[in-house]
């Protein structure tokens, strides 16, 4: 009996630590500043409350619980993710199977389809026009899937060709005015003509690689879409004949040239660029932020991103970034909209701005940061974010996009496979992750 | 009494052990999909068929057992050299001793980081090569050198811990039999042949399996060094199942290869004691069995 009590005394100890993790109904007084009367928001983000980006996410909550005092009061809460994604999307997946996701999440941009495809997000309540309008393009386009907008976004990015003005001048060469950038052709030329010059200085005409993960579909997917392809159909759910098409296998041996002939190193090479070895570097919008702070001898230019033979003026370059969704879990969509709205708002998108030098979502907050009107690299940046910024393909499928064609690239321009085969592969690859939402 | 000792521990081994394996199992014959459990299905066999005709899944096993041969002969036999060299000296032991050990405290993480910046096409070991003639060598950036080259580095960070089991086990060893040894005029070699390792076999067997098993769960080096690649020649197992059940949100798939690489390593473990276990021991089975 005695051993029986025992048991169960310790049986329940345990159980009760565990129970103590579940999620249970949030009443007025129990949070602080929630009051009776207001409508209780909850909301996760996929941050670290202490690091800049955080601050700016607190900041913004804290505001709108001043601005909608009496109305909504949202909580926000905040979910550290590694940087591969996990962590932050490990809870929302357990949240799926077991219940509790927030009214609002964050996620990542390309992950927009998946979550939409999957029941996890719902559309927003009807924006009008005018709400709508305050937004860049980019931002909406990324959003949105089959025709309804799901997501909004704080931050937006964009990546540059950088150059090295000096380099260039020593060159005598003249970077194209923005809507008239280089093809590829004449790129290539270019980067011929500097190989001696970057010789002599021990460098390589251009400081890239091809890394793994995220960033390579970021970097040069554009060289796809300005070839007039795509990497996946209008709605998502096929590859075939677009991730293997003539436009992308044009891309990837224009990169297998470039590996060929010498003009970027096989293996990375750090701070090429930086170091005054490299004429050209591709990479993201926080480059230029670096090279002010750390490298103040490179004097640094962006140049319009290079473009296939067959542009026709369309939207192209790189975007993107984590955004604010309603969940399906949500029973107040209205609320979860505003909340949505003011944190990828005017004010908010400044605050990202100023706290972590991350480029906001919104026409106005752009006009209202000065560094985007006076200094030229940023005004080209925000410029080319405005005119061409194009979101990355919207399929449900897309972490099997991203990787597949990280892969191709590297086994087609650095292992000098056969690019048919290497992207008719690819296409049987994603297929397969595809079947899940095709054979309904 | 003891089960209120014992109860707690069980209760959330339970919970965060033994139901987890099962679930697997369970799991490892559905299409569970983490973004829409709803829709899961009970599908068979589909997903064993699935990953052994799957080119990923095989170059990814061909992969880890390439990194477990290149590592256990280079691991066992440094950590065995490594001992006997410091149980031999006489001066700076604890130096020595605690020189090797350092890699193995220090996280995987870290190390991955710092090798990355020695194997980089200007980092110290290219210029070192370059100082005695030989060209920049890739490494970790190409398809041939990028596995050899992380098991390298995973040679040198955990070998101090084998090292350590090893210098114990020399410690213990009766130096009268060395002693004996000597009054017979038996050589350096005869002596390590036939005392040294005799002795040491338990141990060996010991780190041959626990070697083994951490070779196959290596995940961090690649994830930090080279995410995979070039051209998946650093694709592990464990990197495949954590990324097709994190990234892909393929848990039934995932739970697939969680299974099959789980039955893998035990029948290997197995199949290892049993052939390294003593002769004379099965000599003594066999009479048991006939008594």
């Amino acid at each position: 009996m005695k051993k029986g009590f025992a048991v169960a005394a310790s049986m329940f100890l345990a159980a009760s630590c565990l129970a103590g993790c579940q999620k249970k109904q949030v009443q007025p007084g129990d949070v602080a500043g929630f009051d009776p009367g207001e409508q209780y928001l909850s909301l996760w983000v996929h941050s670290i409350e202490d690091t800049e980006e955080g601050q700016a996410y607190r900041q913004s909550v804290d505001r709108f619980n001043e601005v909608y005092n009496g109305t909504y009061f949202a909580d926000i809460e905040f979910v550290p993710r590694n940087d591969s994604g996990g962590g932050y999307s490990d809870k929302v997946n357990a949240s799926v199977m077991a219940g509790g996701l927030p009214d609002v999440l964050t996620v990542d941009g390309p992950n927009v389809a998946a979550y939409a495809a999957n029941g996890i997000i719902q559309p927003l309540a009807k924006l009008s026009q005018e709400e709508k309008g305050v937004y860049l393009e980019s931002i909406l386009e990324q959003g949105t899937y089959q025709g309804q907008l799901y997501a909004l976004g704080v931050m937006e990015s964009s990546v540059g060709m950088y150059y090295n003005k000096d380099i260039l001048e020593e060159a005598g060469i003249e970077v194209p005015e923005p809507g008239n950038p280089w093809t590829w052709t004449e790129f290539m030329g270019i980067l011929g003509q500097l190989k001696p010059l970057m010789d002599e200085k021990n460098g390589y005409p251009l400081d890239m690689s091809f890394p793994v993960g995220e960033a390579s579909i970021y970097y040069y997917a554009p060289f796809v879409w300005s070839n007039g392809g795509d990497l996946v159909s209008e709605d998502g759910l096929a590859v075939d004949g677009f991730f293997n098409s003539d436009s992308m296998g044009e891309a990837m041996e224009f990169f297998r040239g470039v590996v060929e002939q010498k003009y970027m190193s096989e293996a990375p090479i750090e701070h090429l660029f930086e170091s005054g070895r490299a004429a050209f570097k591709i990479d993201g919008a926080w480059e230029v932020n670096t090279v002010y702070q750390n490298y103040p001898d490179i004097r640094l230019g962006v140049a319009p991103y290079v473009v296939g033979e067959g542009w026709k003026g369309g939207r192209y370059t790189p975007t993107g970034s984590w955004a604010y969704a309603a969940s399906s879990d949500t029973k107040n969509l209205d609320g979860a909209t505003e909340l949505v709205k003011w944190m990828s708002g005017v004010e908010s998108g400044m605050r990202i701005w100023e706290l972590s030098k991350t480029f906001p979502s919104t026409y106005e907050a752009f006009e209202q940061i000065d560094v985007f009107q006076d200094d030229e690299n940023y005004r080209m940046l925000y410029e080319q974010l405005k005119e061409y910024g194009h979101p990355r393909p919207k399929t449900p499928v897309y972490p099997q996009v991203s990787a597949s064609f990280q892969q191709a690239l590297e086994s087609v321009a650095l292992s000098g496979q056969e690019t048919r085969q290497v992207l008719d592969k690819s296409v049987e690859r994603i297929n397969a992750k595809l079947e899940r939402y095709t054979r309904e | 009494m003891g089960m209120a000792f014992f109860g707690p521990a069980l209760v959330l081994l339970t919970i965060f052990l033994f139901v987890p394996m099962v679930l697997t199992l369970v799991f490892s014959f559905t299409d569970y999909f983490a973004l829409n459990p709803g829709l899961t299905h009970f599908v068979g066999p589909e997903n064993y068929i699935k990953i052994f005709k799957d080119e990923l899944f095989v170059q990814s096993f061909v992969n880890t057992v390439c990194f477990v041969l290149i590592i256990l002969p280079c691991q066992g036999a440094g950590a065995l050299v490594l001992a006997l060299l410091i149980h031999k000296v006489t001066h700076c032991k604890k130096y020595f001793k605690v020189a090797f050990f350092i890699p193995v405290v220090m996280s995987l993480a870290v190390v991955s980081t710092l090798w990355m910046q020695i194997y980089s096409p200007e980092g110290i070991l290219n210029t070192l090569l370059h100082h005695v003639g030989i060209p920049a060598q890739p490494f970790i950036h190409s398809a041939r050198q990028a596995l050899p080259a992380i098991a390298v580095m995973s040679v040198w960070q955990g070998v101090g811990y084998q090292m350590i089991i090893f210098l114990g086990g020399l410690q213990a060893i009766n130096p009268g039999l060395y002693e004996a040894a000597e009054m017979d005029h038996a050589s350096g070699w005869q002596k390590f042949k036939d005392i040294t390792l005799p002795e040491l076999k338990p141990l060996c067997v010991f780190v041959f399996i626990t070697v083994t098993i951490g070779a196959f769960r290596m995940i961090v080096q690649p994830m930090v060094m080279t995410g995979g690649g070039p051209s998946h020649s650093t694709y592990t197992m464990v990197y495949n199942i954590y990324e097709t059940g994190t990234v892909n949100w393929e848990i039934g798939l995932a739970s697939t290869m969680a299974i099959v690489f789980a039955i893998f390593v035990m029948a290997l473990t197995v199949i290892q004691s049993v052939l390294t276990r003593d002769k004379e021991e099965r000599h003594v089975n066999k009479k048991t069995k006939k008594g």
